[in-house]
C-alpha cells in the first residue's frame, strides 16, 4: 500500500469514528457532514470523496461495529453452555449489552433504515445474516441433541426470534434510549422461553 | 381500501351548519394535510419542512401555523386519522372471527392491507417512532393500546373456547405477535412482499409463537 492509500485509510477511520460519536451524542438527523469533517480534522471534500452520503457513512459505521461485535462472539460462542434456550438467551444478551453501549447510535440506524428517502446503500434493520446463522447453528444442535423436534422449520423459528429481539429495542426507544441491557434481555429470555415451550418433543 | 380520514368524514356528516369562515378554515386544514401526507411520503419526516408543505399547499407558512402548532402535530394528525380508519375495520374483523388464528390474522390483514398501499408514509412513521420525544411516544402508545385490547380480547376468547391453555401469559403473547407483525414490514419495504406474502409469513410465525400455548 502506498503513502496515498495509507492516508486514505487513515482518513476513512477518522471519519467513521467521528461520525459514530456524533450520531450517538447529538443524533443522526442533527449531525451534518460538515460537523463530521470538523470532528475528524479533515476537509468536507475529503469526506465526500470517501463516502457518497451521510447515510452511507452510517451504514459503514454500523458494519464496522458489527465486525467488532462478531470478533467478540467468535471467542465466546464455543464456551456457551446449557440448553438451547440458555444459549440463545446468552447470544441475545451479548447483543443487547453491545448495542446499549451506544444506544442512540443504534436507534438512529434503525430509524434511518426505514426513512422513505434513504439511499439504496442503507442496511435494512433486521437483516443480520451473521445473527441468523448463529441462531440456526444453535437450533440445529438442539435438534441433534433431541431438545427440539425434528419436524420444525428452524429458519422460521430463527426469524421469529430475530423479530422479537429487534423490536425489543422499542422498550429503549420509548424510554429515550436509557433502558439498561439487562431489562431488554429479561424480556427476551421470557420470549425465548415461550417459543421453547412449543418446540419440545411431545 | 378507503383512505378517507375519519375526521373529514364526520365533519361532512355533521348536521351543524358551518359558517363560511369555519368552512374556509376546514378547507385550509384539509389542503395542508393532503400536501403534508404527500411530502412526508416522498421525503420522510425530517426531510419535509413546514415551508415545503406550505408551498405545496399553495399558502404561506403563517397560514399553516394558524392550523397546526408544529410539524409533529401535523404528522400525528395524519397518522391518527389513518389509525381510526384501521381500528374501526380491525374491530369488525375481530368480531367476525371464529378462532384465535382467524381473529389475529384478520386484525393484521387490515393493517397490512392499509399500509402496504402507502408504504412510504408507513416508513416515515416507523422511522420517527425510534427517535421521537417522550410526549409523542405517549400519544402513540395510547393509539396502539386499543389494538392490544383487541388482541387481548381475542386471546381471552381463545381460552374461553378451549383453544388456548388457561394459564398462558397473554401479555407476552400479544407483544410477540405485535413484534412479528411490525418486523415483517421490512419484507414489504426492502423485498417488495405483497399483503398475501406478509400474511402467510405471519400465519407461520404465529404457529411458532403459539405452539406451546395451545390447549
Amino acid at each position: 500500500m502506498g503513502v496515498r492509500d495509507d492516508q486514505k485509510a487513515a482518513t476513512r477511520e477518522r471519519v467513521l469514528e467521528a461520525a459514530r460519536d456524533l450520531f450517538n451524542e447529538v443524533g443522526y438527523e442533527e449531525t451534518t457532514i460538515r460537523a463530521i469533517a470538523e470532528r475528524a480534522g479533515v476537509s468536507v471534500g475529503s469526506v465526500f470523496t470517501t463516502f457518497a452520503s451521510k447515510a452511507e457513512v452510517l451504514s459503514h459505521v454500523m458494519n464496522h461495529r458489527l465486525a467488532e461485535l462478531y470478533g467478540e462472539f467468535d471467542r465466546v460462542v464455543p464456551y456457551l453452555r446449557g440448553t438451547v434456550a440458555d444459549r440463545l438467551c446468552s447470544i441475545f444478551a451479548i447483543h443487547y449489552e453491545f448495542e446499549t453501549r451506544r444506544t442512540k447510535l443504534f436507534l438512529a440506524h434503525i430509524a434511518a433504515s426505514y426513512n422513505p428517502n434513504n439511499d439504496p446503500g442503507v442496511t435494512p434493520f433486521g437483516e443480520n445474516r451473521r445473527l441468523s446463522q448463529m441462531l440456526l447453528d444453535v437450533l440445529e444442535d438442539g435438534v441433534r441433541k433431541g431438545e427440539i423436534r425434528g419436524d420444525l422449520d428452524l429458519d422460521l423459528i430463527a426469524d421469529t426470534l430475530k423479530a422479537a429481539y429487534a423490536w425489543n429495542y422499542r422498550i429503549s426507544a420509548a424510554a429515550g434510549g436509557t433502558t439498561p441491557a439487562s431489562e431488554m434481555s429479561a424480556v427476551m429470555d421470557k420470549q425465548i422461553g415461550l417459543i421453547a415451550e412449543g418446540w419440545k418433543p411431545r | 381500501m378507503s383512505f378517507v380520514s375519519v375526521n373529514i368524514e364526520s365533519a361532512t356528516d355533521s348536521p351543524v351548519k358551518l359558517t363560511r369562515r369555519a368552512l374556509a378554515k376546514q378547507r385550509t386544514r384539509e389542503r395542508v394535510l393532503a400536501a403534508a401526507r404527500q411530502l412526508f411520503s416522498e421525503r420522510g419526516y425530517e426531510g419535509a419542512t413546514i415551508r415545503d408543505i406550505a408551498q405545496a399547499a399553495g399558502m404561506s407558512t403563517g397560514a399553516v401555523f394558524a392550523s397546526f402548532a408544529d410539524k409533529s402535530e401535523l404528522f400525528e394528525e395524519i397518522l391518527t386519522a389513518d389509525y381510526e380508519v384501521i381500528y374501526a375495520q380491525m374491530v369488525q374483523a375481530a368480531r367476525n372471527a371464529k378462532t384465535i388464528d382467524e381473529a389475529l390474522l384478520g386484525l393484521f390483514a387490515i393493517g397490512y392491507g392499509f399500509h402496504v398501499e402507502q408504504l412510504p408514509l408507513l416508513r416515515a412513521s416507523i422511522a420517527v417512532s425510534w427517535t421521537r420525544s417522550e410526549a409523542a411516544e405517549r400519544r402513540a402508545r395510547a393509539d396502539i393500546k386499543h389494538i392490544f385490547r383487541l388482541i387481548a380480547d381475542a386471546l381471552q376468547r381463545g381460552i374461553d373456547q378451549g383453544q388456548l391453555k388457561a394459564d398462558i401469559d397473554g401479555k407476552l403473547l400479544a407483544e410477540m405477535t405485535w413484534d412479528v407483525y411490525v418486523a415483517n414490514y421490512r419484507r414489504a419495504v426492502y423485498d417488495g412482499w405483497s399483503v398475501e406474502a406478509l400474511l402467510a409469513r405471519l400465519s407461520d410465525q404465529l404457529k411458532v409463537i403459539f405452539a406451546g400455548a395451545r390447549a
